[in-house]
């Protein structure tokens, strides 16, 4: 009776995650099979789930007008200044916040904390202002910098940085290492997974950014590949397949990442709720 | 090698006092110990020593030159670590040759030196190991191999062997003598078990409440314990207290009146304290001794737990009006009692210790014959 039980609780389980999948994974086969039609069929007013006629044409069309090169390097420039300069300036604020003492410490980590609470929304206009009067409107670094502020990776690192034995940073001090010297030589590489794991999140996330891009950039050259899908258009409107073959070439360094740093990314996550290290 | 002079130390976290006061001398090449019950403030001393922690007032001096405010990596001192803190992506090599890597010395000198330690300490074969793949043991030597390397003129040992199983303890405690005879360098060893600082240390500093008791060699310690905190710290089983009122003198020894009206005879000199006044006696399990039961002047007590170890029969022995019971040590080829056998316990007058109320020890007088 309760392996009977056990057995049917174990089919209804497969069969949700079944179609949590096929919810999760449907609009992307839509965009897939969208991308690989030819634009007449994208409105023909017959639904079809596959395509009638296979092409590869807007592909093809999105890669040779030029523009999707240079979105891609734009995104991938961003993200990685993003990530890299995130990941600096937060391990080393978890590593003060975490491990050394000094006057106004735990204010200091109650006010980076409480940024949590304003929403990135309620700062688009100051930070406007902000770049704006830098003269940093269509750059890089008025792209970059209002990103690489992230209180939850500071905090993620302090919470795993308090884990690790003071001993070691003893160890390091007593063998002639400084601050940033016992960041880089003993904590960074404990924390690797972890790292990894909140590298590549930042990474999405700056990849994936589209309403400060759409703030602060204006010019074509300038966009990064979630803007440039809204350029896929022409006199008639939005150009389907095409649009769906930039969105699909655009997700697919992520995808590729993800799915490259799968395993250190659970890792890390699990390292960070100190389930497992 | 160098002396280090400890001069009024106090460490104070907000209003707790850790270190009350501590003056201390150790000398050029001299293997210390500082041995104590848990949270004593041996460990913080020793952190103090180290630069891991500021003093709140007094001098720490190393090798003639106060270093209060020097840097630790500066004070020429290696430390090893209860945990051994060995850093966990370094192999066995670059464990021991990271601090020689940040003070700059050629990548070929890092060599010599770590294989040099390594060959001292017989771990040349693990030197591309990491930590996760070694023993216990073999941490302990790399930890020790870390100071090693940096020729430094003081080691401190923050407890090192508490990790270690029985056998293993032995064994390094022999090894951890045999380096400080090769080397001849000044070491301070901090550690709570008794038998490590009895078979380490040259000199024993026993710590209490942030105040040092007693320092001096073992023996001093051991036989001429200056209170009772030091008497029943040292020795296993410790010493054992018996409750009693000083009855009066004679010649060189003091009477000691016991619960149950049995007067003793113990060789010190209870000059200062007024005859009726409460003293303790203490005497140690190997110098308690059973006599027939009709012997007179021993002390009847009734066998309650016997403990055979092998090399010793450990019997304890109820008194009528003390608290706790008394410990005697019978070597295997003498005759032991048997559990709940009425006895008569004795012992020379020149092996008693007495202490005054407030714990002191009465001076020793010579052993009357």
């Amino acid at each position: 009776m309760k392996a009977r039980s056990s057995l049917a609780w174990s089919v209804i389980g497969a069969v949700t995650a079944l179609l949590l999948a096929v919810l999760w994974v449907a609009p992307l086969l839509w965009a897939a099979s969208t991308a690989l039609r030819p634009e007449h069929e994208t409105v023909s007013a017959v639904f079809h789930w596959l395509p009638q006629t296979w092409t590869v044409e807007a592909f093809a069309k999105v890669l040779g007008a030029g523009r999707v090169g240079r979105w891609l390097f734009n995104s991938a420039l961003v993200a990685l200044l993003v990530t890299v300069v995130t990941m600096a300036l937060s391990l080393s604020a978890a590593y003060a916040f975490s491990q050394m003492r000094f006057r106004g410490r735990n204010l200091l980590f109650a006010v980076t904390m409480l940024a949590f609470l304003v929403p990135f929304e309620a700062l688009l206009v100051p930070l406007f202002r902000i770049m704006n009067q830098l003269g940093l409107i269509n750059s890089y670094a008025g792209i970059v910098l209002p990103q690489v502020v992230a209180p939850v990776v500071i905090y993620v690192f302090k919470q795993f940085f308090d884990t690790v034995p003071a001993d070691f940073r003893e160890a390091a001090v007593m063998d002639g290492a400084g601050p940033l010297r016992i960041l880089w030589s003993v904590y960074l590489p404990v924390s690797g997974n972890i790292v990894w794991a909140m590298a590549i999140v930042t990474f999405i996330a700056a990849w994936n950014n589209f309403l400060w891009p759409f703030i602060i950039v204006t010019e074509n050259d300038m966009m990064t590949i979630p803007l440039g899908l809204t350029q896929t258009y022409d006199a008639y409107g939005v150009i389907y397949a095409q649009l769906m073959a930039a969105a699909l070439i655009g997700a697919l360094p992520v995808a590729l990442a993800y799915v490259l740093f799968q395993r250190r990314v659970t890792h890390g996550f699990l390292a960070a709720t100190g389930l497992k290290g | 090698m160098a002396s280090v002079r400890l001069q009024g130390i106090t460490k104070q976290y907000e209003d707790n006092p850790v270190i009350k006061g501590i003056d201390l001398d150790i000398a050029d090449g001299e293997f210390v110990v500082l041995v104590g019950p848990s949270g004593c403030g041996k460990s913080t001393l020793l952190r103090i020593v180290a630069g891991l922690e500021d003093v709140s007032s007094g001098t720490v001096e190393i090798g003639g030159r106060i270093c209060n405010d020097v840097e630790p990596a500066k004070r020429g001192i290696a430390m090893v670590f209860q945990s051994y803190a060995l850093y966990p992506h370094m192999t066995v090599a670059e464990n021991m040759g990271f601090a020689l890597k940040l003070a700059g010395v050629p990548r070929t000198e890092i060599g010599e030196r770590v294989a040099r330690a390594a060959e001292i300490l017989q771990i040349g074969h693990l030197l591309e190991r990491r930590p996760k793949a070694l023993s216990g043991g073999q941490r302990q030597r790399v930890a020790i191999g870390r100071a090693i390397v940096r020729k430094p003129e003081v080691f401190l040992f923050d407890e090192p062997l508490s990790n270690l199983d029985a056998a293993l303890r032995g064994q390094t405690r022999v090894e951890l003598a045999r380096l400080h005879r090769e080397l001849g360098a000044t070491m301070i060893y901090v550690t709570h078990d008794q038998v490590e600082a009895m078979t380490l240390g040259q000199k024993i500093v026993v710590f209490n409440g942030g105040r040092i008791e007693q320092a001096g060699t073992p023996l001093e310690l051991y036989e001429r314990p200056a209170n009772r905190f030091v008497a029943g710290f040292l020795g296993s089983p410790r010493m054992n207290f018996l409750p009693g009122a000083l009855a009066g003198e004679e010649g060189h020894a003091a009477n000691v009146r016991l619960p149950g009206g049995t007067t003793v005879s113990v060789a010190a000199d209870a000059t200062r304290a007024a005859p009726g006044a409460s003293v303790t006696l203490g005497v140690r399990p190997e110098h308690l001794r059973v006599e027939g039961r009709e012997a007179s002047g021993g002390i009847p007590a009734t066998v309650a737990l016997v403990e055979y170890l092998g090399d010793a029969t450990i019997v304890y022995a109820q008194v009528d009006g003390v608290p706790e019971m008394l410990a005697l040590k019978c070597r295997p080829d003498g005759a032991c009692p048997e559990r709940g056998e009425t006895v008569m316990l004795a012992f020379d007058p020149g092996h008693g210790h007495l202490f005054d109320a407030d714990g002191a020890a009465l001076p020793r007088a010579p052993v009357v014959k």
